[in-house]
C-alpha cells in the first residue's frame, strides 16, 4: 500500500521530456496510441469539448433582455473586459488568498516533510499515514468544524480577544478564516510533493556539507533546498491552483466580502444565468492561473540551475 | 409595528407541546382575517396570464404501481415530534399506503430552481414529485411550463383554499400551484445577546440593525425580494410599486453595510445555525423559523413595514406521481390536518377553516396575527411587484452585484 | 515513494566530528523540528477531533454545535434518517467505479509516456495538465452544457449517477497519470533489461518485474483517485441532477444543521483509511524483514 499522492510531480507541459528508456520492452509501433487511446479519448470528449464550447460561448451575446430567449454567437471579446471590468476586485482576492494559503501551507508543510524525511526515523511510516489520515474525513465536514472551532464564543476566540490580538473581535468570516480553510484543505497537496523529494536526497550530502565545515543553514540552503526544489513547486503549483479556484471555503467561512471568483462564476452560470460572462470569467481564471504557472516554473527552473 | 409584535405574540411559542393536546377536529369558515390578503397581493401584470403559459411535459403516471412520492421542501417547514417522526405525513403514509421522501433540501428560491433549471429545459425527469417554491418562481415556472397541471377534481379539499389566494393571475385556476403555507419577512433577533451588546431589548427598524454594537453580527437574505424590499421598506419606498432610483437607493445602502463589515453573511435559510451558535445576533427573516426556535429569540416587523409571500406547491414537469402528488395535497387541505402543522411551523395557513380546527389545538393560537392575521395585521405588509422576465434580470444581475457575486 | 524502502537508522548518518556548540544547536534544530511537526499534526487533527467528539453528542435541537451530554446513540443507529446512508451507498459506487476506470486508462497513459516514444508527446502531457490546472467550477459548468446538449432524437443524456461518474473518471485520470508515473520513472530500466536477459519474453517480463515494482505507486493512485472522487462536492452539484452523494448531503444539512450520524461516518471514514494504510504499512514491513 502506498500513501496517496507521495509524488504528484506535476509535468509542465513545455519542458521537454527526457529520453526514454527501456527501449527493449513492448515495442510494437503502435502500443503507446493503443496505451493512450482510451485515457485522452475520455478527455478529448469530457474535457476538451466542452471546454471548446464554453470558449465559444464566452463570445456569444443576449438575444434580448431575457435569458430565456437565449444567446447567439457573435465573436463578443467584450465578454472578456466586462467580466474582468467588473469583477477584478474578486479575481485579485482569490489569488492574494490562494498566494498566502500556499505560503503559510509551504510554511508549515516544509519543516514537518523534512523532519519525516531524515529525522523520523522508524516512525517515518506512521507519521506520513498520520499526515494523510485526516483528509479522509470529508472535506465539507472539516471544513464545517473548522466553524465550530473559530465561533464567535468559540475558547480559541475568546482567548485571543482577552489578549486583544484579533482586529475585527472575531475569526469566523473574516479573511483570516478562510485562509485558514484553505491552507488545511489543500495541506496534503503540499507535504506528499515536498516530502516525496527531500525524501530522494542522500542524507550523505547533509554530511558532506558538514564535512566541509558548512554551517548546518549553509548546508540547508546550498544542498537541501535546491534539490528539494521539485518538491515545493510541485506542492505550491498543487496548493495554489485549485486554491484559487476554490469558492467553497470563503462561503463557509467568509463574509459577503470574501468571495472569491469561483462563486461569482458559479452565480453566474446558476442564478444570473448570464453563461457568456459566466464562460468568459472561466477562461480568464484559466488563463490567468496558466500564465502565473508558467512564469513560476520559468523561475524557479532557472533558480534550480543556479 | 402594530399588533404583530404585541407581547402576546412575542413568538414563543410551545409548539412542540402543543403537537400532544390530543382532540383535532372542528372545521368553519374562512377566517374573516385571511380574506384580507388579497389587498397585500399586487396583481400580475397581464403578460403572465395563462393563455400565454406553455404547458407542461409529461409522462406516463405511474401512482397506480408506485406507492411512493417525492416531496422537495424547505428546512422545519412541516410538523415534527421531539424524535424527528413528522405526525401528519406519518398518518398520511398509513392512509394512503404511499412511502413518502421529505426532503430538505430547498434554502433558497433562486438557488434550488437554478440547480434543477437545467434538466427542466431539456425535457428531463428532475426526480422530484412535488416542490415548494416561493410565489414568484411559482409565476415563471407555470408560465415556462415547468409545472405539470392537476385535475383539481382529484383533490377536493383544495376547495378549501382561502379566496384571497384563489385568484392569483398566473395560475387563476390554481391547477398548476397551490400555496403550502405564506408567511412575513421581518428582523429575527436573539433578545439575550442584543441587549448585552447595546443595552435595547428589541429591534424595531431596520436602522437598528445598522447599530455600531452589531458590526459583523447582522444578516440578509439572499433571497432578492426579501432584503431588498424591507430595506426599500425603510427607506420609505414601497415594494410593491417603486421606481428604478428607490431600488437603486436600496442597493446602494445594502453595499454600504456590506462594505462597512456591518452586515457579516448573505443566507438562505442557514441563518438559523448562525443565530443559534450567537455568531449573529439579528437577520432579516422568515417568521416561522424564529417562531420555531424559542427563547431568547424573537421576531419582528419592522415599523417601517414587513413583506408577505407564499409558498406554492408545484408538480414539476415530467414527474411521474402525479396521483400520488394530488392525494398528498388533498390531505394537507383537510382543515385540521392544515391546522395541525399550521401549529407547528407558525406560518400563514392557506386552507379555509384551519382557524376553527385551531380552537381543538390550541386556542392561544386561532388569534396568532402570525398565523391567522387580521386586516388590520397586515396594515403595513407588502407583497413584492411582480416582476417580468427582464425586470428579473435586470434587479437580479444588480442585487447579484451587490452581494458579491 | 521511498514509503516502501528501508531507510538506513537517522543516527548513523550523524556526522561524527562535531563541535560542542554545533551538537547543542543541532539537538536544539532537532528537538525544535519535533515540535514544530507535532504542532502541525495537532492543527490538521483538531478539526477530526471536532468530528469525533460531536458523533458522541447528542445535541439539543438540530444544531450539533454545543457540547450537551454523551450518547452512542448517533453511533447505534446511524442509517436513522436513510438518505444519509443512501448518500454514502451512492458516493461509495461512484467514487469505486470511478477509481477502477481511471486508474486503468491513467496506468496505461502513465506506462505510454514513460516506456515508449510517441508522437504528440507534449500534446498528451499538456492535456494531462490541464484538467489539474482547471479550476473546478468550470470543468463542473462546461461538462453540464455537454451533458445538456447530449440528445438523440428524444433521448437526452438524464443527469445522475452516470454524469457524475463520468466527470469524476475524468478528473481523476490526470492524477492517477502523475502518480504513477512518478513510480514508473523512478523504476531503473535496468532491472527489466535484466529479466530480458535472462530470456523472460515482454509478457513474462511485464507480469512478473514490472507489475509488482509499479504496483505501490498504482495503490497509491487508486486510494487517491477514491478519496478525490468520494469527496468531491463542485464537479458533482454541477452534474447529479436529482442523485443525492454524500458530500452534497452534508451541504445540505449544513443548512438546518449537521445530524450526528454525519459525523460518525466520516469517523468511520477517518479510522477506516487510518487502518487500512497501517495494516499495509505493518504488512509490508513485517514482509521487507521475512526478506531480509
Amino acid at each position: 500500500m502506498q500513501i496517496p499522492s507521495s509524488s504528484p510531480a506535476i509535468e509542465i507541459p513545455d519542458v521537454p521530456q527526457p529520453a526514454t528508456p527501456a527501449k527493449g520492452l513492448l515495442k510494437g509501433r503502435w502500443t503507446p496510441y493503443w496505451l493512450l487511446l482510451p485515457g485522452m479519448a475520455w478527455l478529448a470528449v469530457f474535457f476538451v469539448l466542452p471546454l471548446v464550447s464554453l470558449f465559444l460561448t464566452s463570445l456569444q451575446s443576449p438575444v434580448s433582455d431575457n435569458p430565456n430567449d437565449g444567446y447567439y454567437f457573435n465573436w463578443d471579446f467584450a465578454n472578456y473586459s466586462e467580466a474582468l471590468s467588473r469583477y477584478s476586485e474578486q479575481f485579485i482576492r482569490s489569488f492574494i488568498y490562494a498566494g498566502v494559503a500556499t505560503l503559510i501551507g509551504l510554511i508549515i508543510a516544509y519543516p514537518v516533510a523534512y523532519f519525516i524525511a531524515f529525522k523520523a526515523g522508524r516512525w517515518k511510516a506512521l507519521l506520513l499515514v498520520l499526515v494523510v489520515a485526516p483528509f479522509f474525513a470529508s472535506f465539507l465536514i472539516r471544513t464545517n468544524a473548522w466553524k465550530t472551532i473559530l465561533a464567535d464564543q468559540g475558547w480559541i476566540v475568546e482567548t485571543l480577544n482577552t489578549l486583544n490580538l484579533l482586529p475585527q473581535d472575531r475569526i469566523l468570516n473574516t479573511p483570516l478564516a478562510v485562509v485558514t480553510g484553505i491552507t488545511y484543505n489543500f495541506l496534503p497537496f503540499m507535504i506528499l510533493p515536498l516530502y516525496a523529494s527531500l525524501d530522494k536526497i542522500d542524507p550523505r550530502l547533509a554530511e558532506a556539507g558538514a564535512d566541509l565545515y558548512a554551517t548546518a543553514f549553509t548546508t540547508f540552503r546550498k544542498v537541501i533546498w535546491p534539490l528539494s526544489l521539485p518538491g515545493v513547486v510541485a506542492g505550491t503549483l498543487l496548493t495554489f491552483i485549485p486554491a484559487a479556484g476554490d469558492y467553497i471555503n470563503a462561503k463557509l467561512l467568509g463574509s459577503t466580502k470574501d468571495r472569491m471568483v469561483g462563486s461569482v462564476i458559479d452565480s453566474q452560470f446558476i442564478i444570473v444565468r448570464d453563461y457568456p460572462i459566466a464562460s468568459a470569467l472561466s477562461f480568464l481564471l484559466m488563463a490567468s492561473i496558466l500564465v502565473l504557472v508558467f512564469i513560476y516554473v520559468r523561475r524557479a527552473g532557472t533558480e534550480d540551475l543556479l | 409595528m402594530k399588533n404583530l409584535s404585541t407581547p402576546r405574540s412575542g413568538l414563543v411559542l410551545p409548539r412542540r407541546r402543543l403537537l400532544q393536546s390530543a382532540g383535532i377536529g372542528g372545521a368553519a369558515l374562512v377566517a374573516a382575517a385571511c380574506g384580507a390578503r388579497g389587498t397585500s397581493t399586487t396583481p400580475a401584470p397581464s403578460g403572465s396570464r395563462t393563455d400565454g403559459n406553455v404547458a407542461a411535459k409529461t409522462q406516463p403516471d405511474q401512482s397506480a404501481t408506485e406507492k411512493e412520492l417525492v416531496w422537495s421542501s424547505w428546512v422545519e417547514y412541516i410538523d415534527e415530534d421531539d424524535d424527528g417522526n413528522r405526525p401528519t405525513l406519518e398518518r398520511f403514509e398509513e392512509a394512503t399506503g404511499i412511502n413518502v421522501e421529505l426532503r430538505e433540501d430547498i434554502n433558497d428560491t433562486a438557488e434550488f430552481a437554478a440547480k434543477v433549471r437545467p434538466q427542466l429545459e431539456a425535457g428531463q425527469d428532475i426526480g422530484r414529485d412535488l416542490v415548494v417554491l416561493t410565489d414568484w418562481m411559482a409565476a415563471l415556472w407555470t408560465r415556462q411550463g415547468f409545472a405539470q397541471q392537476f385535475d383539481r377534481s382529484n383533490m377536493p379539499n383544495a376547495d378549501n383554499l382561502i379566496p384571497s389566494l384563489q385568484n392569483v393571475a398566473f395560475d387563476p385556476d390554481r391547477d398548476h400551484s397551490l400555496p403550502w403555507q405564506g408567511g412575513y419577512t421581518g428582523i429575527g433577533f436573539n433578545s439575550k445577546l442584543l441587549k448585552e451588546l447595546t443595552g435595547k431589548s428589541e429591534i424595531r427598524t431596520v436602522e437598528e440593525m445598522w447599530d455600531p454594537a452589531l458590526k459583523g453580527r447582522v444578516t440578509i437574505l439572499a433571497e432578492m425580494r426579501d432584503s431588498m424590499g424591507l430595506v426599500m421598506q425603510s427607506l420609505g419606498a414601497d415594494p410593491a410599486n417603486f421606481t428604478q432610483d428607490e431600488f437603486d437607493a436600496a442597493a446602494a445602502e445594502i453595499q454600504a453595510q456590506i462594505d462597512s463589515g456591518q452586515i457579516r453573511q448573505v443566507t438562505g435559510n442557514d441563518y438559523i445555525p448562525s443565530m443559534l451558535t450567537g455568531d449573529v445576533v439579528a437577520a432579516f427573516s422568515w417568521s416561522g423559523d424564529i417562531a420555531l426556535e424559542g427563547k431568547p429569540y424573537k421576531f419582528v416587523i419592522p415599523e417601517s413595514g414587513g413583506l408577505l409571500w407564499t409558498d406554492d406547491m408545484m408538480v414539476p414537469a415530467m414527474a411521474r406521481h402525479m396521483a400520488n402528488a394530488e392525494q398528498l395535497m388533498n390531505w394537507y387541505y383537510d382543515p385540521e390536518i392544515a391546522a395541525e402543522v399550521a401549529a407547528w411551523v407558525a406560518y400563514i395557513s392557506p386552507v379555509a377553516g384551519a382557524q376553527e380546527a385551531m380552537e381543538k389545538i390550541d386556542p392561544d393560537l386561532v388569534d396568532d396575527p402570525f398565523i391567522f392575521p387580521t386586516d388590520e395585521d397586515l396594515a403595513n405588509i407588502t407583497a413584492f411587484k411582480w416582476l417580468t422576465p427582464e425586470e428579473e434580470v435586470q434587479y437580479s444581475r444588480i442585487y447579484q452585484s451587490v452581494i458579491g457575486n | 515513494m521511498a514509503t516502501t524502502q528501508v531507510e538506513p537508522g537517522v543516527d548513523e548518518l550523524e556526522p561524527a566530528r562535531l563541535s560542542p556548540v554545533q551538537r547543542t544547536l543541532t539537538w536544539i534544530r532537532e528537538h525544535a523540528l519535533a515540535a514544530y511537526t507535532l504542532l502541525a499534526l495537532i492543527y490538521m487533527f483538531l478539526p477530526v477531533a471536532i468530528v469525533v467528539l460531536f458523533s458522541f453528542n447528542k445535541p439539543i435541537g438540530r444544531q450539533n454545535t454545543r457540547w450537551n451530554e454523551f450518547s452512542l446513540d448517533a453511533w447505534l443507529n446511524i442509517c436513522k434518517d436513510p438518505t444519509i446512508c443512501g448518500s454514502v451507498q451512492v458516493s461509495a459506487s461512484i467514487a469505486f467505479f470511478a477509481t477502477v476506470v481511471g486508474t486503468i486508462m491513467g496506468t496505461m497513459i502513465a506506462f505510454a509516456m514513460v516506456r515508449h516514444r510517441f508522437r504528440g508527446r507534449s500534446t498528451t502531457n499538456l492535456l494531462i495538465f490541464l484538467p489539474m490546472a482547471t479550476p473546478e467550477v468550470v470543468l463542473g459548468s462546461s461538462l453540464l452544457a455537454l451533458f445538456l446538449n447530449m440528445y438523440v432524437g428524444s433521448w437526452s443524456m438524464p443527469l445522475g449517477f452516470w454524469t457524475v461518474l463520468i466527470a469524476h473518471i475524468m478528473f481523476v485520470i490526470s492524477f492517477v497519470v502523475v502518480t504513477v508515473k512518478a513510480r514508473l520513472s523512478g523504476l531503473d530500466p535496468r532491472i527489466e533489461q535484466a529479466a530480458m536477459d535472462l530470456y523472460a519474453d515482454e509478457k513474462a517480463t511485464f507480469r512478473y518485474v514490472t507489475l509488482p515494482l509499479v504496483a505501490p505507486g498504482i495503490a497509491g493512485a487508486a486510494l487517491l483517485a477514491f478519496s478525490l472522487s468520494f469527496d468531491d462536492f463542485i464537479i458533482t452539484n454541477f452534474n447529479s441532477g436529482s442523485t443525492v452523494t454524500f458530500p452534497m448531503y452534508i451541504w445540505g444539512a449544513a443548512q438546518r444543521g449537521i445530524p450526528p450520524q454525519v459525523n460518525v461516518i466520516a469517523s468511520i471514514m477517518f479510522f477506516g483509511a487510518l487502518a487500512i494504510v497501517l495494516i499495509a504499512q505493518i504488512v509490508s514491513a513485517s514482509r521487507r524483514r521475512a526478506k531480509s
